[in-house]
């Protein structure tokens, strides 16, 4: 015992209703959310970027996830156990994220070293590449499914909430290769992203109002969640972040690349914005998630 | 357990003793006493509630423990193994009851000082992991009754097998209307209340 922290206890934590919950939002939480907004990035780049043919695309991807990864890791209060996890695959979702993102890095790290010695067109390699795309979407759909089965969170407990981290995953990624051509650091073609991002981020648009009419509908505790985000301490990231910078100005920039051509500071401009919405989104999410009122 | 809301006087000594016997980190509350209102003016009443773990016969917290740290003893007790636990705070997201405690670090009452008791006591804590009330299972294990209700001043807590129907427990459910917290949730808890 040498070490002496300060009381951690606030008076939101001792009050009997809409407790707000701290341990995945605060401190070493948000290592949490940013390995969730990591590794769906990583894993939605890998998926874009197979068939488009960018191995920069697959690069990023992988060690996006890597990061992601590492940051689970260091979230942990026991890191040194993380083997652990993969032990209660029948009931657990984050055991089934475990193995899911461990099939994602080592089949894509097996498969960039084939990739590296030109050998990754053999049978091996198109068994890597098929098992890593596997482990990509495994992991961008687990994800989702971790927050939606904590049933002591009225707002992440509803099936809206694994379609909305799908989403966000897969634009995640698209925006991590437009950033890449943005940069001028994509090899591959990345013109058929460009209506993918659009549609994605109309898509997640629509997406977010849903959940967020939906849960204003499921009970008090998720109302005052939803409360949070739109006119409380939640509110500035949630109205700066996820809806001005993830949502009104890439689907703008998008819309405007119709009509014309836009520059390549534009394009990355468009892509770096959409990952700061994302990783805003998953922050707010996190940070209005309130515990049921007790007693009732 | 059974809770009687109409003898607790809402003292607290049961979140004192819990600490006591459980030697409890700072920031670390295995039991606390909320004060709710109910009614409405001008029939309002001010209630005393002990709340600790519930004790769930389907706790949704063991269900998403990816390690099988949290497991139910064959008494229906749900425990934690802190040499599994992770400390990945998955089962506080589960917990309808918000009564998981996470320690992130090792703390004591008196900077710079650790008592005799705090030695002794913070032995069985570990950082990075997570803790709750395990029904003072190892006063139980001696034949004792869980420090909360051995030392409740106004006998508002009754301690019991619930199976069986001719125990205290059950009588005091059926003939006072004793009721769960969240029971639309499905998770059975095991800490009744009857009504005050």
């Amino acid at each position: 015992m040498a070490r002496t922290e300060p009381f951690q206890i606030r008076i939101a934590d001792l009050r009997e209703r809409y407790r707000p919950q701290r341990e995945w939002a605060e401190g070493r939480g948000l290592l949490l959310i940013l390995a969730h907004f990591f590794t769906g990035a990583g894993a939605g780049a890998w998926l874009f970027a197979v068939p488009l043919g960018s191995d920069t695309g697959l690069v990023a991807g992988f060690f996006l996830a890597v990061l992601g990864a590492v940051g689970h890791l260091f979230f942990l209060g026991r890191p040194e156990r993380f083997w652990r996890m993969a032990t209660r695959m029948g009931s657990s979702w984050i055991s089934r994220g475990l193995v899911g993102l461990s099939l994602f890095l080592v089949t894509a790290f097996l498969y960039l070293a084939l990739l590296f010695l030109a050998a990754h067109t053999t049978t091996l390699g198109s068994i890597l590449l098929a098992l890593s795309m596997l482990g990509a979407l495994w992991t961008i759909i687990y994800k989702g499914f971790v927050w939606a089965s904590s049933k002591g969170i009225p707002l992440w407990n509803t099936p809206l909430v694994p379609a909305l981290y799908i989403a966000y995953a897969l634009r995640g990624g698209a925006a991590v290769l437009i950033l890449l051509a943005g940069l001028g650091i994509q090899l591959g073609a990345w013109e058929p992203l460009e209506p993918i991002k659009l549609w994605l981020a109309v898509s997640t648009a629509v997406l977010v109002l849903i959940y967020l009419e939906v849960m204003r509908g499921s009970g008090m505790t998720a109302l005052r969640s939803v409360n949070l985000l739109l006119f409380g301490k939640v509110a500035l990231p949630f109205y700066l972040g996820a809806v001005l910078l993830g949502l009104i100005v890439p689907i703008g920039i998008g819309s405007f690349a119709y009509l014309d051509h836009i520059p390549a500071g534009l394009l990355a401009l468009v892509g770096l914005l959409s990952l700061l919405g994302d990783l805003s989104i998953i922050y707010c999410i996190a940070r209005a998630g309130l515990y049921r009122p007790l007693p009732t | 357990m059974v809770i009687d809301l109409k003898k607790c006087i809402g003292c607290t000594g049961c979140a004192l003793v819990c600490k006591a016997e459980n030697a409890t980190p700072p920031g670390i509350l295995w039991l606390r006493v909320v004060k709710h209102e109910t009614g409405k003016y001008p029939q309002v009443r001010r209630v005393s509630v002990p709340l600790q773990c519930m004790h769930c016969a389907e706790p949704p917290c063991m269900e998403v423990c990816p390690t099988g740290a949290t497991f139910q003893h064959p008494n229906g007790i749900v425990d934690i193994d802190a040499e599994l636990c992770v400390g990945c705070r998955y089962c506080m997201m589960a917990c309808p009851y918000d009564q998981r405690f996470f320690l992130s670090a090792e703390r004591t009452y008196f900077p710079g000082h650790t008592t005799p008791f705090e030695q002794a006591g913070y032995q069985r804590h570990q950082a990075g992991v997570v803790s709750k009330c395990n029904f003072c299972t190892p006063r139980l294990q001696r034949g004792l009754e869980p420090a909360c209700v051995a030392n409740c001043m106004s006998r508002a807590r009754t301690f019991g097998d619930l199976d069986d129907s001719n125990s205290e427990v059950s009588k005091l459910i059926r003939d006072r209307a004793g009721y769960q917290l969240h029971p639309e949730l499905g998770t059975n808890p095991s800490i009744y209340y009857l009504p005050p």
